[in-house]
């Protein structure tokens, strides 16, 4: 039909530097970061923002809850802010090829899988290879295995992640979003990871 | 979603106009004016187009933030007065800019006529929507915001269509999810939209994401409303590559509905008269030959009457009859919600009556001063002069 290209490109054209795609920084003491969730349908990808977003005490930040996006800001200890905007994606195999327009100029790409089933696992690495070959360069990837408290059923090992995880230069934590096991410390150390601009 | 400002900012539309009227802003409606003069005399070419308009809000800003004009004026008023000028801008360049081009019209008429097949047959299930999703009331208010998408020309009113009917389906999702106690995702989300979608079949939908992609202040479109303007243009793609595979359902299945359909909808095309209205858009000639108009030469008098009687923002449905009752004391448009297509020769009678009242109260009231700026680009209303009586010798292109 000829029709799934016809929306152009969003950085084609277009003036850059004001907010612009790439992670659209706001300044250097406050970042604002485009964070895309990949992974297969039912791995607990919704779960673990809600717990994020729900978890955090400080009643001064306003928070965006909707179904599907979500924005949560965080403050660092080197008195710097980072707001997550977090747009999830549908995990479904029949939306995989619609990805790319949401990953487009992400500054982060959270890959979840579920430690209890290796199909989401294979999936995830599906993501990893495409968010490589298609994302922004300087994309943050992390991996994310999900459900750890269901240790009695784990299918993937702890090695299997962090092995995958450093082959591909990602960083990665497993958690649980039924216990908010790690949670934050899966937000904090990519505000951590991400690049700074240099102070002028 | 920025919902809330939605009262507030028909209100700044007229702020705008207020300040565009006063002499000290004289040097900025010269460049209005003359941006729009030399837009309208080159050659379409939609992203260069789109490049051009955000250059020119760009430069437009750091002009307002300058002027004396908006002297120790706040971000706010700045953000608002820039949203007027997108406004007015993009309303004056729409017939220019929307839809300009025979392709676009093209992939319009394509992805309309393929959701039509699928509106025969697709179900829920298909796409594997869970059954306490399954809500008849908020499905029909969700597409009843998106249909609402061709009243309006700016790129902002049209990006709030929208924004609404996504609302409407999180709100959904989440009251359904209360009560199952899950935690509703994209993974719920876009199924929804898409199913939406097609029930509600948007006219015009590639041109109409395009345009907001192209002329929607950039630094706008990010964040949430990104987001849920991405789902739509993900919910279009996903329609556009449509098949069998695409669905939960059996390919021969697919196929016989698909004939079934296209069986239907021929057979109605030349079957009896009753059948006509049912599949009216679709078959109906005069109604094509309309649509068509709407995509090439968007009408003055529409445009005027859309954009002096409806001021307040989409969304919210009561903000619509809202700002009806607001004008016209009372006297409905009945033609706000109207398709081009849908206009019958009768109809002119009553749309030019409503359309003279229009005029004549904004001549009378003090929108006769936003009616000269709205003249600025050279527009004025061709009709109010005419009787009914010589509707005969009107074209169709008139009314549209």
């Amino acid at each position: 039909m000829g029709c799934s290209s016809s929306v152009p490109s969003k950085s084609s054209g277009l003036p850059g530097g004001l907010n612009s795609d790439n992670g659209g920084m706001v300044d250097a003491k406050n970042l604002r970061v485009k964070l895309v969730l990949l992974g297969d349908s039912g791995v607990g990808k919704s779960c673990i923002v809600l717990r994020f977003v729900r978890g955090q005490f400080d009643p001064t930040s306003k928070v965006t809850v909707g179904a599907s996006f979500l924005s949560q800001t965080v403050a660092l200890q080197d008195s710097t802010t980072v707001k997550f905007e977090i747009w999830d994606t549908a995990g479904q195999e029949r939306y995989a090829a619609l990805a790319p327009l949401y990953y487009r100029g992400a500054a982060v790409a959270v890959v979840v899988y579920d430690i209890t089933s290796p199909e989401s696992f294979t999936k995830a690495q599906y993501w990893v290879k495409e968010l490589q070959k298609h994302g922004s360069p300087d994309i943050v990837m992390a991996l994310v295995g999900n459900k750890a408290d269901l240790q009695e059923k784990r299918e993937v090992t702890v090695q299997d992640g962090i092995d995958y995880a450093e082959k591909n230069g990602m960083f990665f934590i497993e958690t649980s979003a039924k216990t908010a096991d790690n949670v934050n410390q899966l937000f904090e150390e990519i505000a951590k990871r991400l690049p700074r601009p240099s102070p002028s | 979603m920025d919902a809330s400002s939605s009262s507030s900012q028909s209100l700044t539309f007229y702020d705008f106009l207020d300040r565009m009227r006063n002499p000290a802003s004289l040097d900025l409606v010269r460049s209005i004016k003359s941006f729009i003069v030399s837009f309208s005399f080159s050659t379409a070419n939609p992203e260069n187009d789109g490049k051009r308009l955000q250059d020119f809000l760009l430069t437009m800003e750091a002009s307002i933030r300058d002027h004396p004009l908006w002297d120790g004026a706040s971000e706010e008023e700045i953000d608002s007065a820039i949203e007027g000028l997108e406004k007015y801008v993009m309303t004056k360049l729409f017939a220019r800019t929307f839809a300009s081009s025979h392709e676009d019209a093209k992939i319009d008429q394509e992805i309309s006529e393929k959701i039509h097949l699928l509106q025969h047959f697709l179900k829920p299930e298909h796409l594997d929507i869970p059954e306490v999703f399954h809500n008849e009331a908020s499905w029909l208010l969700a597409e009843k915001e998106l249909q609402k998408i061709n009243a309006f020309k700016a790129p902002r009113e049209k990006l709030l269509c929208i924004l609404s009917c996504c609302r409407v389906i999180n709100n959904l999702l989440l009251n359904a999810s209360m009560s199952e106690n899950r935690v509703p995702g994209a993974d719920d989300f876009l199924p929804v939209l898409i199913f939406v979608t097609i029930k509600a079949n948007p006219p015009q939908l590639h041109s109409n994401l395009k345009f907001i992609q192209l002329f929607r202040r950039q630094e706008k479109l990010v964040s949430e409303a990104a987001y849920y303007f991405t789902n739509l243009v993900s919910a279009k793609t996903f329609i556009c590559d449509l098949d069998a595979k695409s669905l939960s359902i059996d390919e021969t299945e697919f196929e016989e509905n698909m004939k079934r359909a296209k069986l239907a909808i021929t057979g109605a095309r030349m079957g009896p008269p009753r059948a006509l209205h049912e599949t009216a858009a679709l078959v109906n000639p005069l109604a094509r030959m309309c649509d068509k108009a709407t995509q090439n030469e968007l009408s003055p008098i529409l445009d005027e009457i859309v954009g002096l009687a409806s001021q307040s923002d989409p969304g919210p449905s009561q903000g619509m009859e809202g700002s009806e009752t607001n004008i016209s004391g009372g006297l409905p448009y009945p033609f706000m919600e109207a398709e081009a297509g849908e206009l019958t020769i009768e109809d002119v009678e009553k749309l030019l009556g409503i359309y003279k009242d229009v005029v004549k109260k904004s001549s009378n009231g003090r929108m006769k001063n936003d009616y000269k700026f709205m003249t600025l680009g050279g527009c004025c209303y061709p009709f109010t002069e005419t009787e009914a009586g010589e509707l005969s010798q009107l074209t169709i292109e008139d009314v549209v």
